[in-house]
């Protein structure tokens, strides 16, 4: 018989952030770890971060390598499908075990206090008559700002690839595109919104929820007549293959989580909504959420093959001419100079002393190049202290230290330092 | 400001830049990750303490990015690329001492600047960042790229090479506008693009080993002693020039979302070269090349607030995780919190003021350490870089392949070497490369592929004719360097 208790701590949980700290992947994470701490619902928790192309780096890397993991969990979300899909990533949300959608942020259409746009029927009135003319700003292609925009224009009958989107890297770039006027209209997450809304900068045309916000004066979409409820979800999923037990217990200790003061505490201070939906309900509703994207971003045209290198416009050609004509006069004065005497650049006073390669300046680069394949070799397989202790040995060597023992044993020691820092000081993980 | 808890104030202030030196100095290891990581800890602080804490951490990695940079010709950060060229080539002269105190010292000057600034006129100021539309960034970016024309001196062309193939490598990655999958070669791993940070760990760290393990006859030469030594009074007055250089463009680009450090230490670098006396000692150990970025970069330590509590735009990512901070402290930054959370507003200008007092002296205490450890013996000194590179690399990558780009970029950046073409142009490429496309796209998309657009656009007309006067400056100079040379034959 298992403990028939729910409060079960889970010993050394891990939690996978799929991007680099700082995101609201990582944050959720960190609040995860910090809550479920508090609570003491689990101890010896820590977070991972493996950041890249929008979570699906962080998504393969976890069905790869967590299969059959119990004690590892990773955060996910919306942001997640549409990535899956313009990447066209070999792994999907189908490939991990759902356990629970946490929490939403619901966006907003905004426009500067001076636009012609008073309410969102002006608003569509002109979108509806001249597409091309409304410029939509937002986070990034693919993103779910982008989402919505194709969403609503599908709801009023445009075809979204007539939707004009600016994309714009990072909240901060969009965010001042849009409080200076630069594009017709803004989507964006509440949070980075409401501060304007509020101060009187900028005027919400509406918010994309199902029922309007408490203390919040914004009419939804779908009461003016836009058939569209979206919402920006983050959520938690296990490895593939788990036992139903060790499922059991993650979905045990989330609830668990989501019922205590620690996270309700979270929520407030990070204006996070309790969007908690649990085991099947969270599956049928990703199921949902995934077709909803897959055919919104193939109407958008992103991720699709056929688009081209046609679509980026006239800047690689510039780059392409660019590179023919510099590489062919690099080459004329080459010929005219002659390598070495071509002319010193920028350089440190010690520029020149490459010198021309003789068979004494190859054997040492040979010597490191051999230490860099073993170290890349052995890094994934016998473990960081090993791989880089490796790399050290081969590295004095290659500078022509004499002593192989005194070395190995400075390599060990190195090595071992290095990994303390990095794993244990700043908790960045090593293989 | 009687309320302020000082002494947490200044003890965070500390705390912040200690741990920001240390995230800065270590390469691959950016500003914005050190804070990040910083992040959890702050959630149980007092929130004015949390956010002096992270904001003197942002002030510490930008000092602490210019060691590595100095020492070992790896920029611990994006923004210390700039420092690297005339910080090691003094190093090399046996003067790594005195290029540290320059930096740290420029660094002060550059934050005090900054913080007043920040005090003095965040409000006025705060519509600067919304005069920018997507041309203008565009012509910002060129204004950057024009910079390649005066720092490649002898070969402009070899110079002009080099920044294309930085650009190239930009384009790597997913597209800005339409986010389909560019030169990706179906390796997942390329989708978020080349981060800088692994090229210039490449073509200049392991380069360096490369042709350091090439070198013959260097375990003849006397060891090197450096001792810590501030600026001489002949050498301040020197360095006032570009340090005052340094903060105005530092001051302007922090506050423009997506600028940032390494924009302003690069321009700052090429503008202190052109005001200079002495510009036939840039790159060869110039200590006004080290003032003028790195009071930059410090600077925009700063004055990336200013967007950022004047309207809630982070300009950074270092910027955006200090957003991160206020939020979770329940603190919302935009046009509400200078009235509603004053004493939090003013409790950070006075921890940013302890936070560049303790950048000093932290920064003091660190020096001899870190000359300890480059005075060690050659063999271990390099192995241990390499070790502590690669390490750094996976560390913030968590993959192999990142390791191995790195790698490559080395091999890349020796063959650069060989060939005498110059690798600041390529590294200046890389990073300037997303901004100028993302920017010049979305500005063509908005204007329906009008390209007028880029002169209609007041700020843009400016920045580009200022760029345009810049090249055409740099090649009447080359003209006549030519002349002077081939007269003197």
């Amino acid at each position: 018989m298992p403990p028939a208790s729910a409060q079960e701590r889970l010993e050394g949980l891990r939690i996978i952030a799929p991007a680099a700290p700082g995101g609201g992947w990582d944050q959720t994470a960190r609040v995860m770890q910090q809550v479920l701490q508090e609570a003491g619902l689990a101890s010896g928790v820590s977070v991972e971060n493996i950041p890249g192309a929008a979570g699906t780096i962080g998504l393969a890397r976890f069905i790869g390598a967590e299969r059959g993991n119990g004690d590892a969990v990773m955060v996910s979300g919306l942001i997640m499908l549409g990535a899956i899909v313009t990447n066209r990533s070999p792994v999907t949300l189908d490939d991990v075990v759902p356990i629970a959608r946490l929490t939403g942020e619901y966006e907003v259409l905004a426009v500067p206090a001076g636009s012609p746009f008073r309410t969102l029927a002006d608003f569509l009135e002109a979108f509806k008559a001249r597409p091309e003319s409304i410029s939509w700003g937002g986070g990034s292609a693919g993103g779910s700002d982008q989402i919505l925009a194709g969403l609503i224009a599908q709801a009023v009958r445009v075809a979204p690839s007539r939707v004009n989107y600016i994309a714009f890297s990072g909240g901060g770039e969009s965010l001042s595109a849009i409080l200076g006027g630069q594009v017709s209209v803004g989507v964006n997450g509440l949070a980075e919104l409401a501060p304007h809304i509020s101060g009187g900068t900028l005027r919400a045309l509406a918010i994309s929820s199902g029922g309007r916000l408490a203390g919040l004066d914004i009419p939804t979409l779908r009461e003016q007549g836009v058939d569209v409820e979206f919402e920006n979800w983050r959520s938690v999923v296990a490895p593939p293959g788990i036992s139903d037990e060790d499922r059991r217990r993650l979905a045990e200790t989330i609830d668990a989580m989501v019922h205590s003061e620690p996270w309700r505490r979270a929520l407030e201070q990070y204006r996070w909504i309790d969007r908690y939906l649990a085991g099947d309900d969270y599956a049928r509703f990703a199921d949902a959420e995934e077709a909803r994207v897959q055919a919104i971003l193939r109407e958008l045209g992103t991720g699709r093959g056929e688009r081209s290198f046609a679509d980026a416009g006239p800047y690689p050609l510039f780059v392409l001419a660019g590179l023919v004509v510099f590489g062919i006069a690099s080459v004329l004065s080459f010929r005219r100079h002659g390598g070495p005497d071509g002319g010193v650049l920028i350089a440190p006073a010690r520029w020149g002393a490459v010198a021309r390669p003789t068979g004494r300046v190859w054997q040492p680069i040979a010597v490191l190049a051999v230490g860099i394949l073993i170290h890349l070799t052995l890094a994934e397989r016998a473990g960081f202290i090993v791989a880089a202790a490796a790399l050290f040995w081969f590295t004095a060597r290659a500078f022509d230290a004499r002593h192989p023992l005194r070395d190995a044993v400075f390599a060990v020691a190195v090595s071992a330092g290095a990994w303390l820092l990095f794993a244990r000081v700043l908790q960045l993980p090593l293989p | 400001m009687a309320d302020l808890p000082l002494a947490s104030i200044v003890a965070a202030a500390f705390g912040g830049v200690a741990w920001g030196i240390f995230g800065g100095a270590l390469p691959g290891i950016s500003p914005s990750i050190t804070m990040a990581l910083l992040l959890p800890l702050t959630f149980g602080l007092e929130a004015t303490t949390a956010i002096v804490m992270l904001a003197s951490t942002y002030v510490g990695a930008e000092y602490g990015g210019s060691i590595p940079g100095i020492l070992i010709r790896t920029p611990g950060t994006n923004a210390a690329a700039a420092t690297v060229v005339d910080g090691y080539a003094l190093k090399e002269q046996g003067k790594a001492g005195e290029a540290l105190g320059i930096s740290l010292y420029s660094g002060f000057v550059g934050g005090l600047f900054g913080l007043t600034v920040l005090y003095l006129l965040t409000e006025p100021l705060s519509t600067v960042a919304l005069a920018f539309t997507p041309a203008a960034y565009f012509a910002l970016g060129m204004l950057g790229l024009s910079v390649i024309a005066s720092l490649s001196r002898e070969s402009l062309v070899r110079g002009l090479l080099a920044g294309v193939i930085g650009l190239m490598i930009s384009t790597i990655g997913t597209d800005p506008v339409t986010g389909l999958n560019r030169f990706t070669f179906d390796s997942p791993e390329l989708l978020s693009g080349i981060p800088p940070i692994l090229v210039m760990v490449g073509v200049y760290a392991i380069a360096e080993l490369m042709a350091q393990a090439g070198e013959t006859g260097w375990q003849h030469a006397p060891r090197e002693r450096a001792r810590i030594r501030f600026p001489r009074p002949a050498v301040w007055k020197r360095i006032a020039r570009p340090q005052a250089i340094g903060s105005v463009i530092g001051t302007f680009e922090g506050m423009m979302p997506g600028g940032g450090g390494a924009i302003s230490s690069f321009i700052a670098y090429d503008q202190a070269r052109r005001f200079s006396r002495h510009k036939e000692e840039f790159g060869k150990g110039s200590v006004e090349g080290i003032a003028a970025p790195e009071a930059a970069n410090n600077t925009v330590a700063c004055t990336a607030l200013v967007p950022l509590l004047s309207l809630g735009i982070p300009s950074s990512n270092s910027a955006a995780v200090l957003l991160g901070g206020f939020l979770m402290h329940g603190l919302v930054p935009g046009p509400m919190l200078l009235v509603e959370n004053g004493e939090v507003v003013n409790g950070l200008y006075l921890g940013l003021l302890a936070a560049n007092i303790a950048m000093v002296v932290v920064g003091y205490l660190v020096m001899t350490p870190c000359l300890w450890l480059v005075g060690q013996p050659r063999p271990y000194l390099t192995a241990f870089i390499f070790a502590l590179v690669v390490s750094g690399v996976y560390a913030v990558e968590t993959s192999l392949f990142h390791v191995g780009v790195a790698l490559v970029f080395g091999a890349v950046g020796y063959a650069m070497r060989y060939f005498k073409v110059p690798v600041l142009p390529m590294v200046l490429g890389v990073v300037l490369g997303f901004m100028v496309e993302s920017n010049y796209r979305r500005a063509l998309v908005l204007s329906d592929g009008d390209h007028m657009t880029f002169i209609q656009d007041r700020v843009s007309a400016g920045l580009l004719l200022v760029a345009v006067l810049f090249v055409i400056g740099s090649l009447l100079r080359h003209v006549r360097d030519r002349r002077t040379r081939h007269a003197g034959r």
